[in-house]
């Protein structure tokens, strides 16, 4: 217990695994540093680039569950993104679906379904995203 | 008979101790896990977690209970069988205090299933073993002191320590470990480095070796290190707060990825996430330098 309350005085010998220690943290720290400043330098004032794409249609009880991939390409992050579904037959929506991501970040994937009771077969589907706004 | 009593007396004794250090831990998990317990996002890792993640992190606190323990410890531990005991006992009293108070705040409840009672449990009783574990030390400091004091210092006479270099980065780990869980689940930690552009994030950087370097170093706060006056300033920053740093965004990672919150996500975006709650963990990496 004494060890808490009293004052450390650092080794002023040390042990050579201190430095090697020391000197890759450093060099871990500068690649870090080098490769956020690089990104920071090469950003633009993009705004954020949603696509979808539909991975999968499974049919689940009496609903049919069309699973799909968002994806942001932008270095900027999406926020409150929603996504709608349309089954189109001839002209008309048949059944729309929304869904909404709470974040789709700066370059990077996202997963989510929309459930319809409509079979989307033979019909023509269509999911987008329809707004996002800035986190 | 006198010494038949005495004996009584010591086993009684004894048992008093054992039971302070054990109300002591309860205390500690209490005061140390209270703000996890309390926070939406914890209760529903608690079902959405992968069961291996919840599993690794589990089983990484053993490992984590026992060194602590080898450190500071229920009883004073010498032998590892003593300190794997207590690290038990802490992690025992962390899962008792984390159900207890789950039950108690209404968050679990009968009707819910095994797996889901199981992992709101698990998850919670990680920050509260570990307070468990503080808290028999640091409650229990001002009185444990003078009975405590006598052989600790045969060779460190006077109030000069020096720490084993590797128990000095495992101490900021755990230092980092204590304060980044308490925010790493929240929302917040993801949604700041989503505002941040990269300029914040890299005078964030900044700060947080500043702020880890100045807590130890600069501030004579109790418990602060010296350097001895013929080593360069430099050299203490080399040795110990840079690493300090590293361990910090090493522990802030493996926090984010516990809570799943690196799945998915560009490489530039997880640096910048976990730069920011290694701020919170640098900090506490600084703190336990000073404290522990």
């Amino acid at each position: 217990m004494s060890a808490s309350k009293a004052r450390h005085t650092e080794s002023s010998d040390p042990h050579w695994i201190e430095w090697i220690s020391g000197i890759s943290s450093c060099a871990l720290v500068g690649a870090m540093i080098g490769w956020i400043a690089w990104q920071a330098i090469t950003a633009n004032d993009e705004p954020p680039q949603l696509s979808t794409t539909i991975t999968q249609v499974r049919k689940s009880g009496s609903t049919f569950r069309v699973e799909f991939d968002i994806v942001n390409s932008a270095p900027v992050t999406a926020a409150g993104v929603t996504v709608m579904g349309e089954i189109i037959d001839a002209t008309a929506a048949v059944e729309t679906a929304e869904v909404t991501f709470d974040y789709v970040p700066a370059q990077s994937k996202s997963r989510g379904a929309l459930l319809f009771s409509t079979d989307p077969a033979g019909r023509d589907l269509r999911v987008r995203p329809s707004g996002y706004t800035e986190p | 008979m006198s010494e038949k009593a005495a004996s009584a007396e010591d086993w009684r004794e004894e048992r008093n101790r054992f039971l302070a250090g054990l109300l002591r831990g309860g205390a500690g998990a209490l005061i140390f896990g209270l703000p996890m317990m309390m926070t939406m996002e914890l209760w529903a890792l608690g079902f959405t977690i992968a069961p291996i993640r919840l599993l690794i992190s589990a089983i990484a606190t053993i490992p984590l209970l026992f060194v602590l323990a080898q450190r500071m410890g229920f009883e004073r531990t010498f032998t590892w069988r003593e300190a794997l005991r207590d690290a038990i006992i802490a992690y025992a009293i962390g899962i008792l205090a984390s159900a207890a108070l789950l039950v108690l705040l209404g968050i679990l409840k009968l009707a819910m299933p095994a797996d889901e009672w199981v992992g709101k449990i698990a998850i919670q009783a990680i920050p509260a073993s570990i307070g468990a574990m503080l808290g028999r030390s640091q409650l229990g400091a001002e009185k444990g002191s003078e009975e405590d004091e006598p052989d600790d210092d045969g060779e460190n006479a006077g109030d000069q320590v020096t720490t084993s270099y590797p128990t000095e980065l495992f101490m900021m780990a755990v230092g980092a470990l204590f304060l980044s869980l308490n925010v790493a689940p929240t929302e917040e930690i993801i949604l700041i480095s989503y505002k941040m552009t990269q300029w914040h994030t890299l005078i964030t950087i900044f700060v947080s070796i500043t702020l880890m370097h100045g807590f130890v170093y600069a501030l004579a706060f109790r418990g602060g290190h010296e350097l001895s006056p013929d080593t360069p300033q430099w050299h203490a920053f080399v040795r110990f707060t840079m690493p300090g740093y590293v361990v910090a965004i090493l522990i802030s990672l493996y926090v984010l990825w516990v809570f799943g919150r690196l799945d998915d996500t560009a490489w530039t975006q997880i640096l910048m996430t976990t730069i920011v709650l290694a701020l919170p963990a640098s900090i506490g990496a600084a703190a336990a330098r000073l404290i522990l």
